[in-house]
């Protein structure tokens, strides 16, 4: 048979790179219940739509080249939902998924075809750092991380990573990078291994202290999201990509709105305290007046004082930036302030309008936050909201006080801004007001504190801010929902066909 | 805060410090020790910025020790409350 020979060595080298770091290993994490690195492919995408990149590609040094399957990182181009994306999967069993010169190589094509066509690129993370030797000295130098522009992030597609193990090296930098990063509990990021950076400070650290979950995602917040397993964190990539379109030149795909998605919002005055006093989770709030089912909130553990909530309102993805005053009473703290950041630069990148449920007592006083450098976080926050270019719609459900008034969108800072008939638009609460303006406690005179209270309230009334048409309406909060769509569809970006201006796109990924 | 793990099929009880994330006055306490609570549960009020505050388990646990009273004033990132998970 012409072709026996040949096509007999494509299927035995097929095989051996299926094999991957052999037997053994794969059973010893099948054994943890972890996946494999293809297994994570095939959970991932739609069934029989990888096409490899680089399958036969192996490891420079030719000592090393019978031990590096696809060199260890196994990249290509698959569907999800019926969309094309561009992946790399990491495969800690070929000697720990080590940068490489021939996977950095897989790395850069498949990003490169990301954005020039337009797809999505999923970063699956476990890796141990640069490969030895293959990095050391001048030579090393010469072919591994020496390229900044490997690091450039302009946000033509989304990019998502997860951590799904020991994570050091270029899974770490690439999860930095991204606009989506969900983790395993139990897997750990950090610059360098728990072992290697034990020796550099001379003392045992833990893991977990290193790069664990609680780290990552309540005190950095370079992670969105933990969850308890591999296919967990898989279904939240393809969660989290159905919010947005492929590319940043299209709008962001529409769903089917879940029939009885109208009711949730009748409750609303069940949902919020009228007094001032009290507090309650927004993220109730949120939920009652999107679609169904459609909420997803990124770094729900960092800078708990605002919810940053992707979701949809009649099958239109949107996201939400909304004070929760169940945490620190709403106040905005130096994370919360990077949060709205991130999630503004994340919705404006990909034509996600934005909408603001504004309970805001003002940003978190106190010499923590000075030391942190509040005030730049501050103006960060705003100069990146002035350069938003996707519809925004504000809603002030109770008080706005402050200069936080102006970072939620308040104001001139949103297309279209309603008031609850609760919003009060003080500088400070009323009663602080009176103590600050006329030096008049309530114990000193109950019956002209009233009085002066009620004074300084009829000023920062709802009706007072309407009658300057500083907002556009007051409205019923159970109404809330239907004015929302109606007011994102009279804001619809038609002039560009729903697409926006990107001028965050190269806004830092951190900072 | 560390939630028990099971070693050795014997169950380890960890201690959880249960901070306030907020300077200001202790209001109500709406736990006593020996309660059982889950996470997302207030266990003490704080009145600050005018507001009552709320302090909420993490993770669910027995209460061992509340370490305020009624009117004690507490700091941002102040240990109010022992469970045991």
């Amino acid at each position: 048979m012409p072709f026996e020979d040949l096509l007999k060595q494509l299927r035995e080298r097929t095989e051996r790179v299926l094999a991957m770091g052999g037997a053994d290993k794969l059973a010893r994490r099948k054994a943890e219940g972890h996946l494999n690195a293809r297994e994570r492919i095939d959970y991932l995408i739609d069934k029989a739509s990888f096409i490899e990149s680089g399958r036969f590609a192996v490891g420079i040094r030719p000592e090393v080249s019978d031990k590096t399957p696809a060199d260890g990182k196994v990249a290509g181009f698959a569907r999800i939902a019926g969309r094309e994306v561009a992946l790399v999967s990491n495969d800690f069993t070929v000697l720990g998924a080590s940068s490489s010169v021939t996977n950095m190589k897989k790395i850069r094509h498949v990003k490169q075809a990301a954005a020039q066509r337009g797809l999505p690129l999923i970063f699956l993370g476990e890796s141990s750092g640069a490969r030895m030797p293959d990095r050391m000295g001048a030579a090393g130098r010469a072919i591994i991380a020496q390229d900044p522009t490997e690091y450039q992030r302009l946000r033509e597609t989304p990019w998502v990573s997860a951590l799904l193990g020991a994570c050091y090296g270029s899974s770490t930098w690439y999860s930095a990078m991204s606009d989506f990063v969900v983790m395993r509990k139990g897997a750990i990021m950090a610059i360098a291994s728990p072992g290697v950076t034990s020796i550099a400070i001379n003392k045992p650290i833990e893991p977990e202290e290193l790069g664990g979950w609680k780290l990552l995602t309540g005190i950095s917040g370079l992670a969105d999201l933990a969850v308890d397993s591999d296919e967990q964190a898989l279904d939240a990539i393809k969660r989290f990509l159905s919010y947005l379109p492929s590319h940043n030149s299209e709008p962001p795909p529409e769903a089917a709105v879940a029939p009885g998605s109208g009711e949730p919002c009748r409750g609303m005055l069940e949902i919020v305290p009228e007094s001032r006093h009290q507090v309650y989770d927004v993220r109730k709030v949120i939920k009652a007046i999107a679609d169904l089912g459609t909420c997803f909130e990124l770094k729900e553990r960092y800078g708990k004082s605002v919810a940053t909530v992707l979701a949809r309102l009649d099958g239109k993805s949107v996201g939400f930036i909304a004070n929760n005053p169940l945490f620190k009473g709403g106040a905005l703290d130096a994370d919360a302030c990077q949060k709205v950041t991130s999630f503004m630069v994340l919705c404006d990148s990909f034509n996600v309008p934005l909408v603001f449920l504004v309970d805001v007592p003002g940003f978190l006083i106190g010499v923590e936050g000075e030391m942190r450098g509040m005030p730049g976080k501050v103006i960060n926050w705003m100069n990146a909201m002035s350069q938003v270019t996707v519809p925004k719609i504000t809603v002030i459900l109770r008080k706005s006080y402050g200069q936080a008034y102006i970072n939620m969108a308040c104001g001139k800072g949103a297309d279209e801004v309603a008031l609850w008939p609760t919003a009060d638009l003080g500088f400070m609460d009323p009663a602080a007001s009176v103590n600050v303006l006329h030096g008049l406690r309530q114990e000193d005179d109950p019956e002209r504190f009233r009085q002066l209270v009620a004074e300084v309230q009829r000023d920062t009334s709802a009706w007072a801010l309407a009658g300057l048409y500083e907002a556009q309406n007051v409205i019923d909060p159970r109404d809330t929902r239907d004015y929302l769509i109606r007011a994102l569809q009279v804001h619809r970006l038609r002039l560009k066909n729903g697409v926006g201006g990107h001028r965050l796109a190269n806004w830092p990924t951190s900072y | 805060m560390r939630r028990g793990v099971v070693r050795a099929g014997i169950r380890i009880v960890a201690r959880i410090e249960v901070k306030s994330e907020i300077t200001g006055t202790v209001w109500q306490l709406r736990s006593k020790p020996g309660d059982k609570v889950e996470e997302g549960d207030t266990l003490i009020v704080i009145e600050s910025m005018k507001m009552e505050i709320p302090v909420i388990a993490e993770e669910g646990g027995t209460v061992k020790e509340i370490l305020v009273t009624e009117k004690d004033p507490v700091a941002e990132g102040q240990v109010v409350a022992i469970l045991e998970g």
